[in-house]
């Protein structure tokens, strides 16, 4: 049995309310196919995409329906066999308007037709970045990155060390639960495939001590693994941002505005993993994902296989509805998750859940001045300052907000969750951001 | 629709419970009582007319002054509350008692309302309150004397306070307060808070547990008083239990607006003070030295904030 304090963990960060017993022990089901799906151009990060299809067309499952020409970006597949009903700009979850493929699913949806398997054994690394390319693949915890550039560090930065981040340290989220539970030896498999990709010697899957039964199924499916290995950390938030992990795991530290392969890291999502391994043996591109559907004010809380393009409602439709007055609706978690004014948004490749908060979870207060507690430089897993971020962004000194360090922020929002005043840390930072990089466009 | 009024803000959607200006002023309240009682124990009816009279004073001048500036009221949040308490608790016993009153008013309405209000504040409005009456008592005495004290006030508050006995040495002075007395029942006279240093330790301890304040800045003054003491050839022991060291380490030095918010600068702004307030009452006025130093300790909050920010997470050491 482990103790607590010997599991490795990084210096500040928060402990919320976790709530994920409201849904982990709940098996992964399909959702229900909703009459229409809303399917984004763009769900990653990187260049839009082009529509391959038009209106009217029939499509089959996992047809390329959008992609593009440029390096950073990945294509998008149709999740169903269907009709194009539309192709129009629809507000994503973020609200800003994205060209959309509207397509209206046939009443029987055949099988996905997988294609026979190579020997995964064989694959080279240029190999498997096209796998993961043609498939659409990106980081399935929220950033949505396209996985085949993550996959081509530079050549002057070789990386030794792929981590698979199975943390899952949002609160009430629970989808890399299950699916390391349900799909373990997938995605054990689908490390090897990254590892052999970047040339990497070793592998490590970092799980939070709050998930040792998911811990432990993995430490038996890598126990004749030499260079793989299953670490338990604190559960503690933000253990799974990746400069806290890769410092938790290894004690390297990744300096400001650089990415994890500075320190000959490479860190993967659970989801990303298990859809690469998918993708290198049946040719089956990113089209549907699991998706947490939780909260206090859902009625049935679960996680769910969902087709890209789901609008939220049909799957809080499937969770039960709500239960209660509603106070917010998240995409993702309640710690970096977007708040939506009503279930219209569709499921990304990015979605990791749809949570739904009662009023005593989220309560609203005023913004007042700050009382220099100093709680949020206490919580800072990144050792700033946050408060006087803020401070610099309402007076509207940007500079001084980027000397405090706005832009090595990656707002997990511990300062805002710790805040006695209710301040914002998280708007002020981005508005900052915006404007520091709008003044160095000049 | 159940929907209608979903919230819509900028992440994180989650708050720590029950982490409010509200609720941890609340919390230091509390932590005051066990010195509140002990000093009701000891002086009875003074006590509670002090007390009484400083609270009702500070919660009515910060309601006013916020109407007059046309802000939301903010007497909810305790802060004026805590600045009444924390004035009658420091002040001399034998002041007369309008200079409770304006002390309170100096701290409520001069240094924490027309700073901007709590959070922009850079003195301890409390201690800023004291300090003022304490310089100023020379001309105030002669006016407000006239208008009596309350009668019966502190009949055993005549005799020199411990502090006294501390600058001009503790031997040869029948009449100086035991070690245990200090602690636990001094009635020789100071501020009520001076009834005993164990009642301010015990609500300091409670502070500490609720996470209200950290060890920093309480233990680096109270570790620089005592071997500063004793270098400087007194009773180091002595000197921390006596006067108002305690209650300025646990609830006056840790006032979150007015300390330094890294543990570095927290530990530079603790042995300043206790610097100060050993210097100040070896060789300096013995009374009101806590207040001092606190306050000149005040002053430079904002340069140690600055000179000991973190260094960032993964940031190269400056070449």
């Amino acid at each position: 049995m482990e103790q607590a304090g010997k599991f490795k963990t990084f210096r500040g960060g928060i402990h919320p309310p976790y709530n994920k017993e409201l849904s982990s022990g709940k098996a992964i089901t399909p959702a229900p196919l909703p009459p229409e799906l809303i399917v984004p151009l763009q769900q990653h990060i990187g260049a839009p995409n082009e529509p391959k299809v038009s209106v009217g067309d029939k499509v089959g499952v996992g047809q390329l329906i959008g992609s593009s020409e440029a390096f950073v970006s990945a294509p998008v597949h149709s999740p169903v066999s269907g009709t194009v009903k539309a192709i129009e700009e629809v507000p994503n979850f973020t609200g800003a308007k994205v060209k959309s493929i509207i397509i209206t699913p046939d009443p029987t949806q055949p099988e996905f037709p997988q294609k026979e398997g190579g020997d995964l054994s064989s694959l080279t690394p240029e190999q498997i970045r096209e796998i993961a390319r043609s498939a659409g693949l990106v980081g399935m915890g929220g950033a949505a990155f396209p996985t085949h550039v993550k996959l081509a560090p530079p050549a002057d930065k070789p990386v030794d060390t792929v981590i698979i981040n199975a943390c899952e340290c949002e609160p009430f989220l629970t989808c890399d639960h299950r699916l390391m539970l349900e799909r373990t030896s997938d995605l054990v498999a689908g490390l090897k495939l990254c590892m052999r990709a970047v040339g990497a010697k070793r592998g490590i899957i970092g799980v939070e001590a709050n998930k040792l039964d998911a811990a432990e199924a993995l430490r038996s499916a890598v126990s004749s693994e030499r260079d793989i290995s299953v670490e338990v950390l604190e559960v503690k938030y933000p253990e799974g941002a990746e400069k806290m992990l890769i410092f938790a795991l290894t004690g390297r530290k990744v300096p400001p505005g650089k990415l994890p392969s500075e320190v000959g890291c490479l860190v993967q999502n659970v989801g990303t993993a298990i859809a690469l391994y998918e993708a290198a043996t049946t040719g089956k591109p990113l089209i549907e994902r699991v998706v947490t559907v939780t909260g206090p004010g859902i009625r049935n809380p679960g996680n769910f296989l969902v087709k890209m393009g789901t609008p939220i409602s049909a799957l809080i439709e499937a969770a039960g509805g709500y239960l209660g007055t509603p106070a917010r609706l998240i995409m993702g978690g309640p710690m970096t998750g977007w708040a939506q004014a009503d279930a219209s948004a569709a499921v990304v490749k990015g979605t990791s859940g749809v949570v739904v908060l009662t009023p005593d979870l989220a309560p609203e207060a005023a913004e007042r001045e700050c009382v220099r507690c100093g709680k949020c430089v206490e919580a800072c897993p990144m050792f700033l300052m946050p408060n006087f971020i803020a401070r610099s962004a309402r007076r509207g000194s940007w500079e001084e907000a980027e000397s405090w360090g706005a832009l090595d922020c990656f707002e997990c929002g511990c300062c805002s969750f710790s805040c006695p005043s209710f301040i914002p840390h998280v708007k002020y930072v981005r508005q900052a951001k915006a404007e520091i990089a709008a003044r160095k466009k000049k | 629709m159940a929907t209608d009024r979903l919230v819509v803000t900028p992440p994180p959607h989650l708050h720590k419970e029950g982490e409010t200006i509200a609720s941890s002023m609340r919390d230091v309240v509390v932590a005051l009582i066990p010195a509140v009682i002990a000093a009701l124990v000891v002086f009875k009816v003074n006590a509670l007319f002090n007390l009484v009279l400083c609270v009702a004073t500070a919660v009515a001048a910060d309601w006013l002054i916020r109407r007059a500036l046309g802000k939301e009221p903010t007497v909810g949040d305790w802060s004026a509350v805590l600045t009444g308490l924390l004035v009658a608790l420091v002040m001399p016993a034998t002041a007369p008692w309008l200079h409770y009153v304006i002390a309170v008013v100096v701290a409520v309405v001069i240094i924490k309302e027309l700073a901007g209000g709590l959070g922009l504040n850079l003195f301890n409005p409390a201690l800023f309150g004291l300090a003022f009456v304490l310089i100023c008592s020379g001309f105030l005495t002669p006016w407000t004397s006239k208008l009596g004290t309350f009668p019966g006030l502190f009949d055993g508050a005549t005799g020199g306070t411990p502090l006294t006995y501390l600058k001009h040495g503790l031997e040869g002075s029948a009449t100086a307060p035991s070690l245990l007395a200090l602690l636990f029942g001094n009635r020789t006279g100071g501020a009520l808070t001076e009834v005993g240093a164990f009642w301010v330790l015990l609500g300091g301890a409670y502070l500490l547990y609720k996470g209200v304040i950290r060890w920093v800045i309480p233990v680096s003054i109270i570790a620089t008083v005592l071997i500063l003491s004793y270098i400087l050839g007194a009773d180091g022991v002595y000197a921390v239990l006596a006067g108002g060291v305690m209650l300025g380490a646990f609830f006056m030095a840790t006032d979150w607006v007015t300390s330094p918010m890294t543990p570095y600068g927290q530990a530079a702004f603790g042995i300043l003070i206790g610097v100060l307030i050993t210097l100040i009452r070896l060789y300096g006025a013995p009374s009101g030295a806590v207040a001092y130093s606190i306050l000149i300790g005040n002053a430079f909050v904002p340069l140690l904030d600055r000179v000991f920010r973190p260094e960032r997470f993964g940031a190269v050491a400056a070449a």
